[in-house]
């Protein structure tokens, strides 16, 4: 099929973004020519300005409009805790639990030696000052329960140990909506570790 | 006429973000050799791929035949090296191992010494004992089930039993008489060392005790050995190595 110039560069943008293939492009592209010119560009412009006014939080990596995150900057929420993620779409799903009010650190990855990512890549010094420096009483690590995020964890605990605070691991469960029978080993068996009264 | 489906037990040495929720696992197999496989959907939380296709884990695996990669339908976890996961220090020790044996296997030809040598390993690893001495076995060993040996017996230009040291440029040991400036001169124990490696078999090694002039002779030797005839290129997990 030949398409016109315009249509086909716009078909090649839209197979740019993730899980986006070449037959999905052409629908949108089709969705898009479809709307009227307001429509179309709103959501170009809306595309522009998240990417000219989002930034990284100096303090904790999050996605930030200012200097400063929402949550940094927030009186209410609780100075005593900080939760470590790997990455800042990790702090919107806690966010969304409503369970935490505490503050964040957001490495932007895991160790990850083969991939040249070390302690220095995730800059876990300055990590350590700003631990120092909020007096906090407990540090949560929350990174991904896998071989990278296991090991950055082990990491982290370590580095931390001559701290005064209280580090803790977020707890593996089983997820939620299945079968027990389903599970694998290790996800049970530290399910039955980090089990609870009731 | 070969069947879309095959099953295979393997290693996995390393994994890739793949896209949005895959991964790409290079397995270490012991009927295939190595190869990369697509693992769909195994970054979700609930796949029940993920637990099967994460580093140090020893599996049973089944893979349809893809356009690109073999894509794995099926896993059985039979074995996790857990004390890489929970032991900072010992991550990048099987880390190294795992670099090392992807970057010396090119095909995907069997080699089940190779295979069990790396399993052999990285459960050693989890014991106590001299884990850079693991470290020099593996570097010998597995050299040696790629065809190449640093010639620990006779001096390849002379054939003299009198070794003196290792030759960089020649990828092998050297006498005395066929010395040249830039050569890794090595103690007689070191040599010795190096030999014993090659000849005990792998839960030997951790009972020989040599000094540390000898473990970091033989260090070097082996970089310049693996260096000349092997070529693994830089080795990223080394730079956290404590060695
Ligand atoms: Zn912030
Ligand atoms: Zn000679």
């Amino acid at each position: 099929m030949v398409y016109p110039g315009a249509l086909k560069k716009l078909v090649e943008v839209l197979c740019l973004f993730p899980g986006i293939g070449p037959k999905t492009a052409q629908r949108l592209a089709f969705f898009l020519l479809g709307r009227s010119r307001e429509e179309v560009v709103a959501i170009a412009r809306a595309m522009v300005e998240a990417k000219d006014r989002l930034t990284f939080c100096e303090h904790c990596g999050s996605l930030a409009e200012a200097e400063q995150c929402d949550y940094c900057s927030d009186p209410k929420r609780d100075r005593s805790l900080l939760c470590i993620v790997q990455e800042p779409r990790d702090v919107l799903v806690l966010e969304q639990t409503g369970k935490y009010r505490g503050l964040y650190h957001v490495l932007h990855g895991a160790l990850s030696p083969l991939d040249g990512i070390g302690p220095e890549e995730l800059k876990l010094d300055r990590l350590v000052q700003r631990i120092e420096k909020l007096g906090l009483e407990e540090v949560i690590i929350a990174t991904n329960p896998n071989v990278e995020g296991d090991a950055t964890a082990g990491y982290l605990a370590r580095l931390f140990n001559p701290l005064p605070v209280r580090v803790t691991r977020i707890a593996f469960g089983l997820p939620v909506g299945g079968d027990i029978e389903y599970a694998d080993e290790l996800t049970l068996s530290r399910a039955l570790e980090g089990r609870r009264e009731m | 006429m070969s069947s879309r489906i095959f099953k295979d037990e393997g290693l996995v040495i390393r994994t890739r973000v793949l896209g949005e929720a895959d991964r790409l696992v290079t397995l270490l197999t012991l009927k295939g050799g190595k190869f990369e496989a697509a693992a769909r959907g195994a970054r979700k939380m609930k796949s029940r791929l993920a637990a099967g296709v994460d580093i140090f884990t020893r599996g049973e695996y089944t893979f349809h035949r893809g356009k690109t990669w073999p894509i794995i339908t099926g896993q059985y976890p039979k074995e996790r090296f857990l004390w890489f996961r929970e032991d900072p220090e010992l991550y990048p020790y099987g880390l190294y191992l795992a670099e090392l044996a992807d970057r010396l296997i090119v095909g995907e030809e069997a080699c089940p010494e190779l295979y069990n040598l790396l399993l052999g390993s990285w459960r050693l690893l989890g014991k106590s004992g001299d884990r850079s001495l693991i470290l020099r076995a593996f570097e010998l060993k597995a050299a040696q089930y790629l065809g190449y040996s640093p010639g620990l017996h006779n001096c390849p230009g002379c054939g003299s039993e009198q070794i003196r040291g290792f030759g960089p440029g020649e990828g092998s040991m050297v006498c005395s008489d066929c010395w040249s400036a830039d050569f890794i001169s090595l103690d007689s124990g070191t040599i010795a060392l190096a030999r014993r490696l090659l000849e005990v078999p792998l839960h030997q090694v951790v009972m020989i005790r040599p000094s540390a002039r000898q473990k970091n002779e033989l260090s070097r030797m082996n970089s310049a050995f693996l260096a000349y005839h092997l070529d693994p290129g830089e080795l990223k997990s080394k730079r956290l190595l404590d060695e």
